[in-house]
């Protein structure tokens, strides 16, 4: 009987050991989930739902008020190809915007980058004052700006005057054929902080010792910046690259700020039209379907930086 | 290099060209700040000596009557409404990226990584692209024109960027330390509030302000969703404010300076921080 019994003690156990594993384990890979849901929650109902909710409307010919919502296919997207003159504008002033933001905050910032990375007295001050707008409101540097410009009181214009040459003042902000350059350059002021400070953290990463041995070999400057430091900071120019192009196609409250499109639509952009024809014109499916070209335009360059920043894993 | 450089600016008989140096470096940092040095001065004097004078004249007197007066039409409201957002959305978000970044980082965990692309997506997206579907939701939950809608949205927007910086600097600190603490028998919540918050405390004060600074300047959400005057918040009310005074320019600078004073303390207390930050989210 011993012998009977002692099986049927022992038994139980592995079985409920099995079981209490079991069941921790399934906490355990519960868990991240449990630590992950608020923030994944509350990101896809904000962000990830409607992006793609947004895809879908622009399928459709739709007010915005009315029940009734028409399937029209790529209808929109249709018109404002053909139909839609001020899409062309916002087209090619996100062009022109897009390569500004690629050539002048990006140059600027590796320039400044590399001249307050030198360390003499009052660097940290001078620092300070080159990345300084990168912390104002691009709303308040759209104001700030728009002072800047004023055709009688603004500080441009007072300036050329003062140095002998107001045949080159104007209007800025007034004249359709010129007014989105104004805007642009109030938008690298504000925009060359970020790379500046970006490229200031890569240089602290190239190693003393191989500018010292370059310099040993007789290579000067230039020369030490083209085959040293400038390769070493690829990954951080790739980086630089990605976010102010992703930024320059986000542009939209400066645009606001300073001449909400106009004047006769010529500084509008993608951003600024979709609101047009979305909460003023009530063309719904028109407004999702810029949205979604917008996007499509930052895809190009996000998914080389999306890349790059998972692939350090 | 910079040590090379260095050497040569101060190498005696050579002040000639550090003299040029400064001098040039200056010059530029002048240009570069003179709309800063113009939104003071304009703050500082009255309408007409702004109108004879220009902008880029030191004032005649100080006329500090124009912060009060442009407090009282209405940047008081917007100033304190900025507050509210910004003190409930930073510190709600850090909590939440922060536990989202240590699931991603600490706990083992197979979909990591496809988890953390999905969360990137929101680094990319344009605001436009979110803006008709939310507009249908925040009426569906009545949040349109509260201060608590926007917060949420403010909340979900920053989620992305909270994750990039807080999983960066997670991945600084050690497997073997929380492996010792599993050990020990601390559940994963205790070591999240005991030993991973605590070590990360640098990039919480570096995401606390970049998150805040970039809250406190939000402008699209607030003038999408915000629709009642009193409920405004700082960029938004600025703007507006801008277009019902545009001859004010005086009382508008002053206006403009007041919602630039917090952004500048946070700034030259805690400069090294956005570098840090910066420096998180790349790495």
């Amino acid at each position: 009987m011993a012998t009977l019994e002692q099986p049927l003690k022992i038994k139980p156990l592995p079985v409920r050991k099995a079981h209490a594993r079991r069941t921790r384990e399934d906490y355990l890979r519960f868990l991240p989930w449990l630590f992950l849901s608020p923030a994944l929650a509350i990101y896809s109902i904000v962000v990830v739902y409607p992006m793609v909710y947004s895809a879908y409307l622009s399928l459709f010919r739709w007010d915005g008020i009315s029940p009734a919502k028409v399937f029209v296919g790529l209808q929109n997207y249709v018109t404002l190809f053909t139909q839609n003159e001020v899409f062309w504008i916002a087209l090619k002033n996100n062009a022109i915007w897009l390569v500004a933001a690629l050539l002048l905050p990006t140059s600027l910032g590796l320039g400044l980058a590399l001249l307050l990375n030198l360390k003499f007295r009052g660097s940290a001050v001078f620092r300070s004052i080159f990345y300084f707008p990168a912390v104002l409101s691009v709303a308040v540097v759209g104001l700030i700006w728009t002072w800047i410009y004023h055709p009688d009181l603004g500080l441009l214009n007072q300036s050329l005057s003062a140095m002998g040459l107001k045949g080159l003042t104007r209007n800025w902000l007034s004249d359709p054929r010129i007014a989105v350059y104004p805007v642009i350059i109030a938008a690298t002021w504000n925009a060359v902080g970020l790379p500046m400070l970006l490229f200031l953290a890569g240089l602290q990463t190239v190693p003393m010792d191989l500018l010292e041995a370059a310099k040993i070999d007789g290579a000067g400057p230039i020369r030490r910046f083209i085959h040293v430091t400038f390769p070493l900071l690829r990954e951080t120019t790739l980086i630089v690259l990605a976010i102010t192009a992703i930024n320059a196609l986000k542009a939209y409250d400066i645009v606001y700020a300073m001449t909400n499109g106009g004047p006769a639509n010529s500084t509008q952009l993608l951003s600024t039209w979709m609101y047009f024809l979305t909460y003023n014109y009530n063309t719904v499916g028109q407004g999702t379907a810029i949205a979604v070209i917008l996007f499509s335009l930052t895809l190009i360059f996000a998914i080389p930086y999306i890349r790059l920043m998972t692939r350090k894993t | 290099m910079s040590q090379a450089l260095e050497k040569n600016v101060y190498l005696p008989g050579k002040s000639a060209k550090v003299a040029l140096f400064y001098a040039a470096l200056a010059l530029a940092a002048v240009i570069w700040f003179a709309p800063v040095i113009t939104l003071v001065l304009t703050a500082l004097k009255d309408a007409g000596d702004f109108a004879v004078n220009g902008a880029f004249s030191l004032p005649k007197s100080i006329r500090w009557s124009n912060f009060t007066e442009a407090w009282d039409t209405g940047v008081k409201n917007y100033f304190w409404n900025s507050v509210i957002v910004t003190g409930f959305k930073v510190p709600v978000g850090i909590i939440l990226e922060s536990l989202a970044a240590f699931a991603l980082t600490h706990m083992r965990f197979k979909r990591a990584d496809r988890v953390f692309t999905y969360i990137l997506i929101g680094l990319i997206v344009p605001i436009q692209m979110t803006l008709v579907p939310l507009t249908l939701l925040m009426n569906a939950l009545n949040l349109i024109d509260t201060l608590t809608g926007l917060t949420l949205l403010y909340i979900g927007f920053g989620v992305p960027f909270g994750v990039l910086v807080m999983r960066g600097f997670f991945r600084t600190i050690p497997t073997a330390i929380i492996e010792a603490a599993r050990i020990d028998g601390a559940s994963y919540l205790r070591i999240f509030f005991r030993i991973a918050l605590p070590l990360a405390l640098p990039a919480v004060v570096s995401l606390c302000i970049l998150d805040g600074v970039a809250t406190w300047n939000e402008f699209i959400l607030a003038q999408i969703f915000l629709r009642s005057d009193e409920l405004r918040t700082l960029p938004l009310g600025l703007v507006q404010f801008s277009t019902q005074f545009s001859t004010q320019y005086d009382q508008l600078a002053a206006a403009v300076l007041i919602s630039v004073v917090p952004i500048v303390l946070v700034f030259l207390f805690f400069q090294r921080y956005f570098v840090s930050g910066m420096g998180g989210a790349v790495k």
